[in-house]
């Protein structure tokens, strides 16, 4: 066998798969240009797609503003240094809104307001985005298979359904043809965290949703499994240890060393050792990449440095059932 | 369900979120423990090689050259926070056949020497002393002789392969398993550091000679050491009096930078640092613990000249770099622990001392008589002579071995992180990167290096002259360090997203002010070129073409700024990073250079054409290296591509727009 591998099949089907954007403008952008960049006919994008956070851009006087950003709290004048920022904020992922002071400590003092702030900015940030890869993808042939993962809001996810959409596919809960030869089933959901996060359930009920999917799929070898949680104990679900009963979670130290584990779901691993897919796509733990195989079944985690505005993927060569080849990038 | 909730001016909701496991407090004592206050070579090299030259200036100025570079790291960390730091920063910067070329041959391969170093270490600084001190406090002569077997090139090459093998174990069993022995290190250091110091500033110079005779002659050197080795030095001809010389001074930097140039080196454990993206965390990790080790080295050099005068610190030094024996003590030179531990009388002093340290005298020199019974003046061997109790002598070589284990567990740790991100890129074969389920570690990477490691510590030891190569690590990791600093130099344009969301975006300087660090940085390499050319001057065109390469090189960074330099003329503001990391850049470049031209920093600058190939072995070695990595690299990429993979996907940002 060669040091690098052997020669691919003549015939390949390339998919690009990332995840884990958390709202980053500028990561998406790089997502839906992937295809034309890397010859790829086929994105993923693995879930967790909405923003963590909001920064209010606060009007202190005409065209004078302040906003708190990476802990330092900046003062700027006139509208190029806002459209500015505003874009610098995007690329971090995060959503931003022009408020007045007053309105401002009237936001602030009710939780359930900024709750409805956060589902409002993250809809229309999902919105533009399924209006961007229509307009870049038209024509291309390229599809775009998107789901959601367990930090979005199931509401908002439903900007993604739009029913004259030729490109973007919101693809959960769907059997997908990917090409002739292999299929795909998407599960955003996830395993319990101790974010207590919008879509997490018993990792038991994440089992019984996965073999429902599975058992329409016709050969299973030939399926592409775009499960959000990694399998646990794969290499691709390795993070600290945390304390569930604190709030925010604290990692767990013990001898002075922080403790690791795998965080992934039995479920998930069970259904990759049962069935065996041709391809396991996932995400969830950031700080986990890597890509690993249990069985035949090829599974990658790309991990993700979206607050940098690197688009972290994955690149893979689909051909007669079988991974040919694969290739992690950092955009 | 999701709650959201305000901070100070920002709404965040809550959400899965990344956690690092490394404190910055812990980075900031892995990058002390890297740059080695261990690794006292500046006290006798400096001396020995550079006559005139100021040891605590030299240290200083090394300390402040590094300091730009370490700003640029800053930059660069901040920016891009993520593990396998040099390759990820490069790659990012100049593209993938920089990258992987300069890390692969400056890291990857050239560390392999380390490894065999810190073998060598453990046995002959601390194994073999261990049992010498043993067989003479309990009269046993079979555990002299284990000592002595411990000397000779088989026991060191067994002793390196356990060494490398247990570090490999110990780590891939979990980094965890790592850091607690780490701390132990640290604080032991510590402790040994600050007990050399008080012993050698407080020690009376009237008493000084008296002592260090009376050490000898219980360490199995002549009677009245001190004279004897005064003499021996004098008459090779070696000046005990130079005047002062501004450019063994300079040459002096090049020397401590081989400690200082890993302040840096946590940047490859990016992914693994908590807050890595705080500026204020980055500049304590990165250049707090290159000032203060910096400051460290310099009080050393003084307290060691304080002890025995300026006379002795060239005595001392002809024994590591002239080879005189009489100027060391049992083949151990004259390393200001050791003086510490000769001049105190107490146990427990040497016992301090010598857990923290690694000495070698003679080393350099080799001048026989600048050694007791063959030995140089390292200072566990004279903590060992100091004692009479075999319990203080096993604890005084437990911390020894401690530390030179420490150096091993650094070189794993750092490469397997450059080794795996190569591998993930596809330059490195797949197997190269797993990561083991249960361990959480790549454990193949940890195997292919032990493995790699077994051929160049047989070499180490067996191969006449590799030895001298040791220092050669220098030269190649400084190429690294100073490329990374030029990475930063141009990330504001290269990256300039990446750039302009970092933390270190904001921070400006006018771009005049901004120039004339630019430019002190290149006048630093170009001056430095020019004058050690001089190494050629039997070979004019050779002399003339490395001084026009040297100006071209300078040219060259200032051609990648074309866009800009007008503007910056006029006073437009420049990015901080740009002007240090320039700056960084060039002075670190010009002390690589000062180690491939001058003859006193090592056997890459001795340039001898009488007797090719093998007159010139050692810069074969080092160019060879570099184009075996370049060469690697093109192989890989072909190969990849016949696979259907374009390994430029790697390194290339795809345009947002």
């Amino acid at each position: 066998m060669p040091l690098f591998g052997k020669k691919p099949a003549s015939k390949t089907t390339t998919v690009f798969f990332a995840t884990d954007v958390h709202g980053s403008e500028r990561t998406f952008r790089k997502f839906i240009n992937a295809g034309k960049f890397y010859n790829a006919q086929v994105l993923v994008m693995g879930g967790d797609i909405i923003g963590k956070m909001a920064v209010p851009i606060i009007q202190e006087g005409p065209g004078h503003y302040r906003a708190t950003l990476q802990g330092r709290t900046e003062r700027f004048e006139g509208e190029e240094a806002l459209q500015a920022l505003r874009e610098r904020i995007g690329t971090l992922g995060f959503y931003s809104k022009v408020l007045e002071e007053g309105e401002f400590r009237a936001l602030a003092a009710d939780p359930s307001r900024v709750e409805a702030m956060f589902h409002d900015l993250a809809r229309e940030r999902l919105e533009s985005w399924v209006d961007l890869a229509e307009t870049r993808l038209a024509g291309t042939g390229i599809k775009c298979y998107v789901t959601g993962g367990n930090d979005d809001y199931p509401d908002v996810l439903q900007a993604l359904h739009r029913p004259n959409a030729e490109a973007l596919v919101a693809c959960e809960g769907k059997l997908i043809e990917i090409d002739g030869e292999h299929t795909m089933i998407s599960m955003g959901f996830s395993g319990p965290t101790p974010w207590k996060t919008p879509r997490e359930i018993p990792d038991e009920e994440l089992g019984l949703k996965i073999e429902e999917m599975i058992a329409q799929v016709a050969d299973p070898s030939r399926c592409v499994f775009n499960f959000h949680d990694p399998p646990v104990d794969s290499t691709l679900d390795t993070c600290p240890l945390l304390d569930w009963s604190t709030d925010p979670p604290t990692q767990i130290v013990k001898a002075g060393q922080v403790v690791l584990h795998g965080a992934g779901s039995k479920s998930v691993r069970k259904a990759i050792e049962t069935h065996q897919p041709v391809l396991g796509l996932h995400g969830h733990i950031h700080e986990s990449p890597g890509a690993t195989r249990i069985g035949r079944s090829l599974c990658v985690n790309p991990g993700s440095e979206y607050g940098e505005g690197v688009l972290r993927g994955v690149l893979l060569n689909l051909a007669g059932g079988k991974v040919e080849s694969y290739q992690l990038t950092s955009g | 369900m999701a709650t959201a909730a305000a901070t100070p001016e920002v709404f965040t909701r809550k959400a899965s979120g990344l956690v690092r496991v490394m404190s910055p407090y812990s980075a900031f004592i892995y990058n002390i423990l890297t740059m080695g206050l261990i690794f006292p070579w500046t006290y006798l090299w400096a001396p020995g090689a550079l006559p005139g030259g100021k040891l605590v200036w030299g240290i200083l100025l090394a300390t402040v050259f590094e300091i730009p570079i370490a700003f640029a790291y800053v930059w660069l960390s901040t920016a891009l926070p993520r593990s396998g730091g040099d390759y990820v920063f490069q790659s990012r910067a100049f593209g993938g056949i920089w990258g992987f070329t300069l890390l692969m041959s400056g890291f990857v391969i050239w560390i392999l020497q380390w490894v065999a170093l810190s073998g060598w270490l453990l046995s002959y600084l601390g194994f073999a002393p261990l049992f010498l001190g043993l067989g003479a406090t309990t009269g046993n002569a079979a555990l002299s002789e284990i000592g002595v077997w411990f000397t000779g090139a088989n026991g060191i090459i067994i002793t390196s392969i356990v060494n490398a093998f247990l570090s490999m174990l110990l780590l891939v069993s979990g980094f965890k398993n790592y850091v607690k022995v780490q701390y132990v290190m640290f604080y032991g250091i510590l402790v040994a550091f600050a007990t050399t110091l008080i012993v050698l500033f407080t020690t009376p110079q009237a008493e000084f000679v008296t002592r260090l005779n009376e050490f000898a002659v219980r360490s199995g050197g002549v009677q009245n050491f001190y004279q004897a080795a005064r003499d021996a030095v004098v008459g090779a001809g070696i000046d005990l009096n130079p005047p002062f010389s501004m450019l063994a001074t300079l040459l002096v930097a090049p020397i401590a930078w081989t400690s200082l140039q890993w302040a840096t080196y946590s940047a490859e454990q990016n992914g693994e640092i908590k807050e890595a993206r705080s500026f204020k965390n980055q500049v304590f990790i990165l250049v707090g613990s290159l000032i203060v080790t910096g400051i460290l080295l310099a009080l050393l050099a003084m307290a060691f000249e304080r002890a025995g005068g300026t006379e002795f610190v060239y005595i001392a030094g002809a024994g590591y770099w002239s080879l005189i024996p009489e100027a060391s003590i049992s083949g151990f030179n004259l390393w200001p622990n050791i003086l510490a531990v000769a001049l105190t009388a107490s146990p427990l002093v040497v016992l301090l001392i010598a857990f923290g340290y690694i000495a070698g005298a003679g080393y350099w020199s080799l001048i026989p008589e600048a050694s007791i019974s063959g030995f140089n003046l390292w200072p566990n061997i004279l903590a060992v002579a100091l004692t009479a109790s075999p319990l203080v002598v096993l604890l005084i070589a437990f911390g020894y071995i401690l530390n030179s284990f420490q150096i091993v567990n650094n070189c794993y740790i750092g490469v397997t992180r450059i080794m795996v991100a190569m591998s993930l890129d596809r330059l490195l074969p797949e197997w190269v990167s797993k990561v083991h389920e249960r361990l959480h570690t790549p454990v193949n990477a940890h195997l292919v290096y032990f493995l790699a490691s077994i051929p160049v510590i047989w070499a180490y030891n067996k191969v006449g002259g590799w030895i001298g190569l040791t220092l050669g690590v220098t030269f190649a990791c400084g190429y690294v360090f100073a490329a990374t600093s030029l990475a930063g130099a141009v990330l504001p344009f290269r990256a300039k997203e990446v750039y302009d969301a970092s933390p270190g975006a904001s921070y400006k300087v006018n771009g005049l002010a901004g120039l004339v660090l630019m430019l002190i940085g290149a006048a630093a390499f170009v001056w430095t070129t020019w004058e050690f050319a001089a190494v050629f001057a039997a070979t004019p065109i050779l002399l003339w073409l490395v001084r026009l390469l040297g100006l071209a090189a300078a040219a060259g960074v200032f051609y990648m700024f074309r866009g800009q330099l007008g503007g910056w003329v006029r006073g437009t503001a420049m990015p901080w990073v740009t002007a240090l990391g320039t700056a960084g850049a060039g002075v670190g470049f010009a002390m690589v250079v000062a180690f491939l031209l001058a003859p006193q920093l090592g056997v890459l600058g001795n340039w001898d054409f009488s007797n090719l190939p093998s007159s010139l072995w050692s810069q074969i070695i080092a160019f060879g290296i570099l184009i075996l990595s370049a060469v690697w690299y093109f192989a890989a990429k072909a190969a990849q591509k016949r696979r259907g993979i374009n390994v430029d996907y790697a390194f290339k940002e795809i345009p947002p727009e």
